[in-house]
């Protein structure tokens, strides 16, 4: 073990494309954090991972959240919203609107100062607008993921996709591709109909607007043009694939100093 | 084992129910004037306990895909698809629950447009399957006031219900004994109002989820004594339970309403998962939609036109408003579920913006989720227990800064 001075915690995201381990001490410092896909065949790297972890790391509690957090042995289970509010919080302890897209869903949650989820929203009937509908549409587009925020900066189309169902929208980028729609309008085009699906949302942009989750990770022009059609000013989070994994880490500390100050 | 003495009963009643039906027999909506169809001399069944059955059962998504076979669309009631799907393939879960080889023969078909339209379309197909009469009452749709008028129309269609029923049984109603069915029928219901209503103690004595199951002799024997007898002993024991403060879930936190269908093949899992999380679903709109105070044995067929037209499902916003309000209250509730049921358009109240009014009348939190009472294709377990968990704890941070 390196740090056996401190106390320390585990907060575990398993989402539905990645799981994101993220370890901080008493004051809320982090000092591991890995991305692992969460697919079942590599459930040994998860197994890996953790016990990693808690090789380096004397950890007190752990925390678990997302969609497979019912499956991982942990101290404390805790939704995804409630550990992006924690998480965020921990960040800006002010009262704010978090966006949080995932891989499949998007989240907007009205968040107190200390974390409290005041009023929460999920759009998860469908991956439309999600980090799986943007690599299905860029893959039948032919565009480089990585690529596709910097094209999208260079274009002033206002071209949107229509359909609300992945599979309809996949054939409209079909149409934009045999009409030679340029790849640059294309990526923009992409994210602008993200965007149009988000400011639907019932959300509160009088608060501070902050994004989160992996997908504005790798897809920074979506803040951009968030900005632009909410007129308001929109932050990214410092590391926001992590900030429900962190969250989870502080909700793991601060149950196990409740039921330390208990005992 | 169950938590209650009347649901061990329960069983014995049903199994009883179920074994002795017997010709002359007519089919009835589950808010439809089976009192009527009692005091006749028939006994009556009714195809949306059927249809709950399915569910609960989690059979329907075996039969659901046969009815769309047959021309009826995924979006459309899951129990009519699931209960003809069921039909089309000869199976039934009462063979295996009852012994019975198949659903009973109607002699008589009576539906209750009061809920819905698709019930007329279901009863119609078994009309036909069966060769048998059917029988529509078409009350007036979605009243904020349900006037005279309202009531004198439906009168008339209970006439013609009667008429009907008369020439298949072969004898004409007797009025006295419509009177002692619809006496047996208010006892029943007002029963019923009071085993609901031991959960306004707090800790409530009884969860949604035992109501669903209690709820049946309601339905499926109104106007009968072993219904009364059935709902005096359940009352008795719950009283009692609130009495001492005995909670249907240990711990209770947070206290719900749910608004909705129930999602019948995940009763189990839901009511565990409030469980886990120290919330008790106190009351629902659907349990209490057996409740007809306005039944007056001695003004029959006026008294039910008016019990069975102002139903809840079938009021306008401002009354399905008013009565949430009231409810809410009654209850000491501190958030209301909505049950987006995907095939009941009818009994979803969260989409012409009931939630968000009712936030802003009573400052209640609301929450929204997917689901449907059958086909379970359009539910999902994760999905809703991030949701119901995430709610819970918003109401528990809420009445923590109180
Ligand atoms: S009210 Fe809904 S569930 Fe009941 S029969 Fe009508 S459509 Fe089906």
């Amino acid at each position: 073990m390196t740090h056996d001075k401190s106390t320390y915690y585990l907060g575990a995201d398993l989402g539905s494309s990645f799981t994101k381990f993220v370890v901080i001490d008493d004051n809320g410092n982090m000092h591991f954090r890995r991305t692992i896909p969460t697919l079942s065949r590599h459930r040994e790297l998860q197994s890996q991972t953790v016990a990693e972890i808690h090789e380096r790391f004397p950890v007190a509690a752990t925390c678990a959240t997302g969609y497979g957090r019912q499956k991982f042995e942990c101290d404390l289970r805790k939704t995804e919203l409630i550990c992006a509010s924690a998480g965020v919080s921990h960040l800006h302890p002010v009262e704010k609107s978090i966006i949080d897209i995932g891989g499949e869903d998007i989240k907007i949650i009205e968040s107190g100062p200390g974390g409290e989820v005041r009023h929460f929203y999920m759009n998860d009937k469908c991956s439309a607008g999600t980090g799986a509908f943007i690599t299905e549409i860029a893959e039948r587009a032919e565009l480089e993921i990585a690529e596709m925020s910097d094209l999208a900066r260079t274009s002033q189309s206002s071209r949107v996709i229509n359909s609300f169902c992945t599979v309809f929208a996949k054939t409209e980028i079909l149409g934009w591709k045999f009409d030679n729609v340029p790849i640059e309008d294309i990526s923009r085009g992409i994210y602008l109909s993200i965007v149009k699906r988000i400011i639907k949302l019932p959300m509160r942009s009088d608060l501070p607007v902050l994004m989160c989750g992996g997908v504005v990770a790798f897809h920074p022009y979506l803040r951009d043009l968030l900005a632009g059609e909410l007129q308001t000013e929109v932050q990214v989070v410092e590391d926001p694939q992590y900030a429900v994994a962190l969250g989870a880490a502080l909700l793991a500390q601060r149950s196990f100093a409740t039921s330390m100050s208990e005992n | 084992m169950p938590r209650l003495n009347a649901q061990v009963k329960l069983k014995s009643i049903l199994r009883d129910y179920y074994e002795n039906l017997e010709a002359p027999l007519a089919w009835c909506t589950s808010a439809g004037p089976a009192e009527i169809l009692r005091a006749m001399g028939f006994d009556v069944y009714f195809p949306e306990n059927h249809g709950a059955l399915l569910g609960a059962s989690r059979k329907a998504l075996k039969y659901i895909p046969r009815a769309h076979q047959a021309g009826y669309a995924g979006e459309i009631c899951s129990y009519l698809t699931a209960d003809i799907g069921a039909w089309l393939m000869h199976e039934t879960p009462l063979t295996e629950a009852y012994g019975l080889p198949s659903i009973p023969r109607p002699d008589l078909i009576v539906f209750n447009t009061n809920q819905c339209r698709e019930v007329a379309e279901w009863f119609n197909f078994f009309g036909e399957e069966f060769d048998c009469p059917v029988v529509g009452v078409f009350p007036p749709r979605h009243l904020e006031e349900v006037t005279r008028a309202d009531i004198d129309q439906v009168v008339a269609q209970f006439r013609n219900v009667i008429a009907v029923g008369e020439e298949v049984i072969g004898k004409p109603l007797d009025p006295e004994r419509l009177k002692e069915t619809l006496r047996l029928s208010l006892e029943g219901t007002t029963l019923w109002k009071k085993v609901l209503e031991t959960a306004r103690n707090v800790p409530s004595p009884l969860t949604f989820f035992d109501g669903t199951i209690l709820m049946a002799p309601v339905v499926v024997l109104r106007g009968t004594q072993v219904c009364v007898d059935f709902y005096r002993e359940a009352l008795a024991e719950l009283e009692e339970l609130a009495a001492r403060d005995v909670a249907a879930v240990p711990g209770e936190q947070v206290r719900l309403y749910w608004e909705g269908m129930p999602i019948w093949g995940r009763l189990r899992f839901m009511a565990d998962l409030f469980v886990e999380q120290r919330a008790c679903v106190v009351a629902s709109t659907y349990c209490n939609s057996w409740v007809f105070d306005d039944f007056d044995p001695d003004d029959p067929l006026p008294s039910m036109a008016a019990a069975y037209t102002k139903i809840f499902i079938n009021r306008g916003e401002m009354t399905k408003l008013e009565y949430l309000r009231r409810m809410v209250e009654e209850y000491r509730v501190d958030g209301i579920i909505f049950h987006d049921s995907k095939t009941c358009f009818n009994n979803t109240n969260s989409r012409f913006g009931l939630p968000r009014k009712l936030q802003e009348a009573t400052g209640i939190e609301t929450l929204s989720i997917d689901g449907d009472l059958n086909d379970l294709r359009f539910f999902s377990d994760g999905q809703t227990r991030t949701r119901l968990e995430t709610f819970i704890e918003q109401l528990t941070m809420k009445s923590m800064s109180m």
